[in-house]
């Protein structure tokens, strides 16, 4: 009998535990799937910030058939030494074109000896330079070809997706229509305000921000996280770039811009209610010094040189800018036609002018909008190139005081020693303490008064467009520096702080489930993007085994791992340029290629 | 109140203290209290205001159970007090208790399986233990076959555990009838050959039933092997010692069995299909934001945990409990050498220590065992030099000398074994830590890679999450807090049970 029940149970168990589906049987239902095979080893080298972006890249590779070798770095510096070592593979890396225009994206990562770029191919260099002295309607083609080349042809690269760009704001605070996102430019302070407007004197606006040190408060001295922000805010430039990155004159030095026949001259008039700010007393003082042509010119000018500074991190965004003069004769603007439509400059200028231009002052003196008497200004390039005005939005083309600039800048370029002379902008001057000696002027619509590692503290430019829609709304701004993502959300959401630009994706929802916060996204220009060692491995002698890898990726799951919050890429150019073209893993491609490697080796 | 009865009520106390069975009564009863309200908490679903119906279900029956164990508690307190022992009525209970398995309440059945025998041997509670942990091992691999496919070796493997378990009931059965605080006949042995198939599987409790039965065949025969059954009779009277070790043993199975009825793809592939879901049958702890299954991650997590936990002890005990032996025996200069270095050792920051070593040699599962290790090698010898410092003063370590051994098997052979336990229970003591240390390296980005199942590295990623997908950082936590807890009850019982400071 009992003999009889374990059989019953044990028969019982055989059946039931057969009924379950095991991984080969599971497996075999697919069988139009391509066989992976067993790969070579692909080391991947990345950063530990980016860890997330790494799993999914060695996911994929992994389900390929790669054997994948992740070599994480704590941060940059160690990451830039194993990079430059060769120990990789693959690298990951992000890039975004803060300045909104595709030269930009690519002509310092793709072209031969270019500040980033570690290719060497002149049918690349080629498009690049095609491509930089097109209008838009040109070089669309143009750019078209240069992905395929990259990309398709030669898989130089293996992009991933695109970012998207993402704040959050204290709805209850801040009023939240008044708050930009723009895809390129950074914050602008000065249209934003409060729900309560009885605040905007008292209460200052808080912002936060990761990095506590400035590299530099001199704009072409630096073009990173930690000033992006202050000096966008603290100079102001010829033109600006609008929310979708058109170049606009809206709210910059310029009332109007206006492109020449050839493009290859750019005329732009100034506005007379513009004044430099400086620090007195922990106050913010009126200079009266009009921001000019002549500050203009020798800003630009510094801008361009490559010994003008030391340490000059952005001249090679200016390159191109043969020549800045003051238009001194008014027929000039009458007699030069407009690439658009034929029109002379002139009426191009006047455009929603208050007063038409009559006469044109070379002198600061004379100037005066209200009487018809303007500065006029000419920027000429050493070929068309149409996107220097993009360059000319960013921020290292920011006003600068030439007077006071020339002033504190009396050390020699040459001999320049970090520890004992005091360039213009350096952060010491406004560190709370001993060497605190703000020697500030400021062009733009805050100026900094001091800082410390917790906070910085601005005050409005009581000079800068006055009694306009572009004055300043709030009198204070302060700068709380966070660290950490999880801090800034927390300061956020207790008011402390009252923006938080670039909120992580893993952070949406919590920012969704607030009554409180608003957030904002919009696609940005940041792409992330693999680039291949080519250098001595396997991966740089063999295309074709580059090309496997290259199929091997899929997008649309990065897409789903940032929860929609990302797009799809082709390059650096895919967020600036509309080529219709998409890259879709293939694993049968994946195959194909790996097994001509094979042959080939 | 009267004098009288504040008496009554303080003997009272003190026979009900003397009594393991009652204290292990409420014991039962305090923890199955708790896993009723924690059940009952859980089955309201708070955001629609209504009640999920199977686990209500499950926490009314674990109500009852917990009801019951009340009144069996009540029941062995009036019996004590009365009579002085447990009645054989009120034993009977412990059959209806056992039941409660069905519905997950193991502290009413641990509790049961000793109101049922009159005197259980250690033998016979860790046999109840073995097939207890078995039972939860089988319960943990079916929840596979929930998933979409399972492994190709799992049904084979249900199959084995499944007649294993009969095998264990067999063991359990000949345990309870034929062995007892006594001498053993030498054909009780054959019990040998399933408990070693069953120590495959990595359930410890099998090999400490081997070697109780090897030590009761041969107690008359070897004087040293004496205090094995009163060390482990304190052990097991010890309720939340006994949780601790049946915590442990199972995260030691679970570790060698889920290399065959867990699919390791599920753990580390992603699936952007399944990105952060809650749990349900299918993913019993919910998904990452990878889309990978935490319950599998946890699993594997486990053998990391445990291992990099236990090696990176046993490691610097060796090495440590040698210097410390050397020290200790060695006159003032070799002692003076070897600890002042040690001393040197000794001021780095352990964890410092250990980041930067991961630091220079990268972060992989043996460096991470060596930078663990290093930092606690003086801590070990220190111990181990006291001790030998005074096990060397003893008669029979002079009588050795003057009968000629030699200094490495007077060492080796007379001190050492003796001077041991304090290292047990250290060493029992810190594994915790190490656990502990391992999970935050990870924590911080310092252990093992990413993508690798570890408890540190599920909870980091959790940690991302807490407020919105709570559960991804809950689980991973309970289970680093339950193993460092479970290492920490069974050190103190080896601590009441070595006495290290009275021997």
């Amino acid at each position: 009998m009992k003999k009889r029940w374990i059989i019953m149970i044990l028969s019982l168990m055989v059946v039931l535990v057969g009924c379950v589906e095991t991984k080969s049987s599971s497996n075999k239902d697919n069988s139009e799937d391509v066989e992976v095979t067993d790969k070579i080893e692909i080391e991947v080298l990345g950063m530990s910030s980016s860890e997330d972006d790494l799993n999914i890249v060695r996911d994929q590779l992994a389900k390929s058939g790669f054997d994948v070798k992740l070599n994480l770095q704590p941060d940059y510096g160690s990451f830039k030494a194993q990079e430059d070592a060769g120990n990789y593979d693959l690298s990951l890396s992000g890039w975004t074109t803060v300045t909104g225009n595709p030269d930009y994206a690519i002509r310092s990562l793709f072209i031969s000896d270019g500040d980033n770029s570690k290719l060497n191919d002149e049918e690349l260099d080629e498009l690049i330079n095609q491509a930089s002295t097109e209008t838009p309607e040109e070089y669309q083609e143009t750019y078209k070809q240069f992905e395929e080349k990259l990309v398709f042809d030669n898989a130089y690269t293996v992009p991933l997706y695109t970012n998207y760009k993402t704040q959050a704001i204290h709805s209850e605070i801040l009023d939240e229509d008044t708050v930009r996102l723009s895809k390129s430019r950074s914050l602008a302070w000065e249209p934003i305000d409060f729900n309560d407007t009885s605040k905007r004197d008292e209460d200052p606006l808080i912002v936060s921000q990761t990095e506590s040190s400035f590299t530099s408060l001199d704009p072409i001295k630096g073009n990173d996280g930690s000033i992006n922000m202050v000096n966008t805010n603290m100079y102001v430039r010829l033109v600006n770039l609008t929310d979708d990155d058109e170049v606009t004159s809206e709210g910059s030095l310029s009332y109007n811009h206006s492109i020449a026949e050839g493009n290859d001259t750019y005329y732009f008039v100034l506005r007379d209610d513009v004044n430099f700010a400086k620090v007195e007393d922990g106050e913010a003082v009126d200079t009266g010094e009009l921001v000019s042509a002549e500050d203009v010119i020798f800003s630009l000018n510094r801008a361009k040189d490559p010994d003008s500074v030391p340490d000059h991190r952005t001249y090679s965004l200016h390159e191109h800018i043969k020549d800045i003069e003051v238009v001194s004769d008014i027929s000039e603007l009458e007699s030069t036609k407009s690439s658009n439509e034929g029109n002379p400059i002139i009426e191009e200028l006047e455009q929603d002018l208050n007063q038409d231009i009559s006469s044109l002052a070379t002198d600061k003196e004379d100037v005066d909008n209200s009487k018809g008497s303007y500065q006029v200004l000419k920027v000429t390039t050493t070929e068309p190139f149409p996107q220097v005005l993009n360059y000319l939005a960013h921020q290292s083309a920011g006003i600068v005081s030439e007077e006071q600039v020339k002033s504190i800048n009396t050390y020699d370029v040459e001999s320049y020693d970090v520890d004992t002379d005091i360039a213009y902008g350096d952060q010491k001057t406004v560190t709370e303490g001993n060497s605190y000696d703000n020697q500030l002027y400021a062009s733009g619509p805050y100026i900094l008064i001091e800082k410390d590692d917790y906070e910085a503290n601005f005050v409005k430019n009581p000079g800068y467009m006055a009694e306009t829609e572009n004055e300043a709304k709030i009198e204070h701004v302060t700068m709380s520096f966070i660290k950490d993502d999880d801090s800034k959300l927390a300061a956020l959401r207790n008011g402390e702080v009252h923006i938080f630009y670039g909120v992580p994706q893993t952070k949406f929802d919590v920012v969704d489930n607030d009554d409180s916060l608003k957030r904002q996204s919009i696609p940005s220009n940041a792409v992330v993007y693999l680039h291949f060692n080519m250098d001595d491995r396997d991966v740089s002698e063999s295309v074709d085994l580059r090309k496997s890898i290259l199929y091997t990726f899929n997008q649309q799951e990065f897409i789903d791992y940032y929860d929609g919050n990302a797009e799809k890429a082709i390059s650096t150019l895919s967020p600036l340029v509309d080529i219709d073209t998409e890259l879709t893993a293939d694993p049968a491609k994946v195959e194909e290629f790996y097994e001509k490697y094979e042959e080939n080796k | 109140m009267d004098k009288g009865k504040k008496e009554r009520i303080n003997n009272h106390s003190i026979v009900l203290k003397g009594t393991p069975i009652f204290t292990q009564a409420n014991f039962a009863f305090v923890l199955s209290l708790v896993l009723f309200i924690i059940l009952l908490l859980s089955s309201i679903n708070y955001t629609t205001g209504t009640i999920k119906p199977v686990m209500f279900g499950l926490a009314l029956t674990n109500g009852v159970f917990t009801l019951f164990q009340w009144f069996i508690t009540r029941k062995i307190k009036k019996d004590i007090l009365a009579d002085g022992f447990v009645k054989k009525s009120t034993r009977r209970f412990g059959y209806i208790q056992i039941i409660g398995l069905l519905a997950g309440n193991l502290f009413v059945v641990v509790f049961s399986f000793q109101l049922v025998k009159k005197e259980p041997t250690a033998e016979y509670i860790f046999a109840c233990y073995m097939i207890l942990t078995q039972l939860v091992m089988i319960a943990l691999s079916a929840l596979n076959v929930f998933k979409p496919y399972v492994t190709d070796l799992f049904p084979i493997s249900m199959l084995a555990m499944f007649v294993l378990t009969g095998i264990q009931i067999a063991v359990l059965i000949i345990i309870a009838r034929y062995v007892d605080q006594d001498r053993l006949s030498r054909k009780m042995l054959f019990l040998l050959i399933p408990l070693i198939l069953i120590t495959l599987t990595g359930n410890i409790f099998a090999v400490l039933i081997a070697l109780g039965l090897l030590v009761k065949v041969n107690k008359h025969y070897n004087p040293k092997t004496g205090k094995w059954d009163e060390i482990w009779g304190i052990i097991t009277r010890n309720s939340t010692a006994m949780l601790g070790m049946f915590f442990i043993v199972l995260m030691f199975s679970i570790s060698v069995v889920s290399l065959f009825t867990f699919d390791y793809a599920m753990a580390i592939e992603n699936n952007y299909s399944a990105i952060l879901q809650q749990p349900t049958l299918e993913y019993p702890l919910g998904t990452d934001n990878f889309g990978r299954d935490v319950y599998s991650r946890m699993i594997f997590g486990a053998r990391i945990s445990l291992v990099v936990g236990i090696a990176s002890t046993l490691v610097p005990a060796i090495i440590g409990g040698i210097l410390g032996a050397l020290a200790g025996y060695y006159s003032e200069k070799a002692d003076n050498i070897i600890m002042r270095l040690l001393d040197v050792l000794y001021a780095v920051p352990g964890l410092l220590l250990a980041i930067a070593i991961i630091a220079a040699f990268g972060a992989n599962t043996v460096n991470l065992i060596i930078a663990l290790s290093v930092g606690s090698i003086p801590t070990y010898a220190r111990t181990m030099r006291a001790n030998v410092l005074m096990v060397s003063n003893y008669e029979f370590v002079d009588a050795a000398r003057a009968l000629g051994t030699g200094d490495r098997e007077i060492i080796f052979r007379y001190i050492v074994p003796n001077s041991l336990s304090p290292m047990i229970v250290k060493a029992t003591l810190t594994i915790g830590t190490a656990v502990i240390a391992t999970s935050s390296l990870s924590y911080l980005g310092l252990g093992v890679e990413p993508h690798i199942p570890e408890w540190g590295n599920i909870l980091k990623v959790g940690s991302t999450f807490l407020e919105t997908h709570s559960y991804v950082a809950i689980f991973p936590g309970f289970a680093i807090i339950a193993l460092v807890l479970s290492f920490n009850f069974l050190g103190d019982a080896l601590r009441d049970a070595l006495d290290p400071k009275v021997d």
